[in-house]
């Protein structure tokens, strides 16, 4: 079995996977499938088996039902060779305690197979990259939370793995940390590295997630692109108009296409349209009426579902 | 390349420990201190001393340093960073075993050599029979160190905690690696080699348990 170099092809494959930890059901047949230099957004609530499918997907639990291939390879039969394009930061990184920020890194760079001339260089330009050349003769003992957070990305990109595993990257991070680590995210994606990423904070995972898988109870319970998750959930389409100046409102019956229209406050209006229609004739049409009868129209907005929504709308049918 | 590497990161680790440190400075100082504490038998040679203080202290120093070390890095999540890269289970284990023993063999002869020297500076002189029974006695407590060190390790990998991992090793590392003196308090002839064979045998048949279970681990 050999590594497939079709830039088209998936990365990640994951068949039927289930894992149980003696009664308990930890994945429960998970499956999909993740392209070269996608940037797939993990999420689902605490238990939902995340960090249990990273681990398989890394190699670090190798007793379970089911296919994972990476590349072409089979894990965990062939972890090795999969281990040679992989980085990965764990949800709690840890160092050995005596180990300084540039000699730890220096031995996982080794480790994964940098040549030895070259490993220095790599881990100040790592190092750089990261804004933490300050704390390069650092013990990793004395580092906070985020900053060994950071290392512990540093050590997960050294060798420039194809393919990037981070579970929970941002948890410990500040906001200003939690931007450059989201960027960072991007440009690794931009230079062709395909990241598969965890998270409780779904705005993070909106901002960054080319594709979102949504796990509950060891269960996928959705995929897809977030535009797509967020039309699986739309019901109906709603437009929302606010009014600087209130008149009265037109006739809407006559507008066909329109099913309903609500007036929360004098300056707010809610249009409820139907599904197969035509929006912006609708709405310009109404828009028209409304200027018509003395309206003057502050902002106009279609009224989108949030990845908030959806990851409630899935997780909570579960629950029910 | 990579067992070399993972050695001499675990080398540099431990000898630059408070451990080590104490193992550097405290076991000459304390085989010393132990020979010249009064005591009714005949004058003991100082080397003699340092040699019975090595042979008491250095096999529980290493089982626990292990066991410890092991057991700490293992439940802070430190062997995921290592095993997710293209290296074998038992470097890491082999790595900090080879590292541990290499430290307190040093520790143990600059404990002698100091006891050598002390002795030297009292009476001018070595007598033959103290060196030979000195060297059998740092042969014998190297075999035991070695079998203390494998208990240290299965332990280290099979323990929930450090506190059950330290009573064990305590409790049950240095009971062990007594196996290894049962040719000498027999007066089986030249005990010397069965004592070094018998070592080397259990050694590496408490290492290949504690290897397998390392090996079916779950991080």
């Amino acid at each position: 079995m050999t590594a497939s170099d079709n830039p088209k092809d998936a990365l990640i494959v994951l068949n039927s996977v289930t894992k149980n930890y003696g009664n308990f059901t930890a994945l429960d047949s998970v499956s999909f499938e993740i392209n070269k230099g996608e940037v797939f957004g993990y999420i689902g609530p605490n238990g939902a088996g995340k960090t249990t499918t990273i681990k398989i997907l890394v190699g670090l639990i190798t007793n379970f039902k089911g296919d994972v291939k990476i590349c072409g390879y089979q894990m965990p039969q062939h972890k090795h060779e999969i281990h040679k394009f992989l980085g990965y930061l764990p949800q709690n990184v840890a160092f050995q305690d005596w180990q300084t920020v540039d000699n730890a890194l220096k031995t996982f760079g080794l480790l994964s197979g940098l040549e030895k001339n070259k490993v220095e260089k790599r881990i100040d330009e790592v190092l750089d990259f990261l804004s933490l050349s300050y704390f390069k003769k650092t013990k990793v003992s004395q580092l906070s939370g985020g900053m060994a957070q950071k290392v512990g990305l540093a050590q997960a990109m050294l060798h420039s793995p194809k393919l990037l595993v981070l579970d929970e990257p941002m948890g410990g991070l500040d906001p200003a940390s939690r931007k450059q680590f989201k960027k960072l995210i991007s440009s690794l994606a931009k230079e062709g590295t395909t990241i598969l990423f965890s998270s409780h904070i779904l705005s993070d995972v909106q901002d960054v997630a080319t594709k979102i898988g949504i796990l509950n109870r060891g269960k996928i319970k959705k995929i897809g692109t977030v535009d797509e998750l967020k039309t699986s959930i739309w019901k109906e389409k709603i437009v929302e108009i606010v009014l600087s100046a209130a008149g009265k409102i037109p006739k809407w019956t006559k507008i066909s296409g329109i099913k309903s229209i609500e007036q929360p406050s004098p300056e707010k209006i809610l249009i409820y349209l139907n599904k197969d229609i035509d929006d912006d004739i609708v709405v310009n049409a109404f828009v028209e009426q409304l200027l018509k009868s003395g309206n003057r129209i502050h902002s106009l907005n279609p009224l989108m579902p949030t990845l908030d929504d959806v990851y409630q709308s899935y997780v909570s049918e579960v629950g029910n | 390349m990579n067992f070399s590497l993972l050695f001499s990161d675990e080398l540099r680790g431990f000898y630059k420990s408070k451990v080590m440190m104490f193992l550097w400075v405290g076991l000459p100082v304390v085989a010393v201190l132990v020979g010249f504490l009064p005591s009714n038998t005949p004058e003991v040679p100082l080397t003699a001393i340092s040699a019975i203080v090595v042979s008491s202290l250095a096999g529980t120093l290493a089982s626990v340093m292990l066991a410890v070390s092991i057991i700490n890095e293992r439940s802070k999540n430190v062997y995921q960073l290592f095993l997710i890269r293209p290296i074998k289970r038992r470097d890491i284990l082999f790595a900090k075993l080879l590292a541990i023993y290499v430290c307190v063999i040093i520790a143990s002869l600059i404990a002698v050599m100091v006891g050598i020297a002390g002795d030297y500076l009292i009476t001018g002189m070595i007598p033959e029979a103290v060196f030979t029974s000195t060297v059998e006695t740092l042969v014998i407590s190297f075999s035991m160190l070695a079998v203390s060190s494998t208990v240290g390790v299965l332990i280290g990998v099979a323990a929930p905690s450090v506190l059950v991992g330290s009573i064990l090793v305590i409790y049950g590392g240095n009971q062990i690696s007594v196996i290894t003196v049962m040719p000498t308090l027999l007066n089986l002839g030249n005990s010397i080699p069965i004592t070094v064979g018998l070592a080397i045998t259990i050694a590496f048949a408490l290492l290949a348990v504690a290897l397998k279970l390392f090996d079916r681990k779950q991080f």
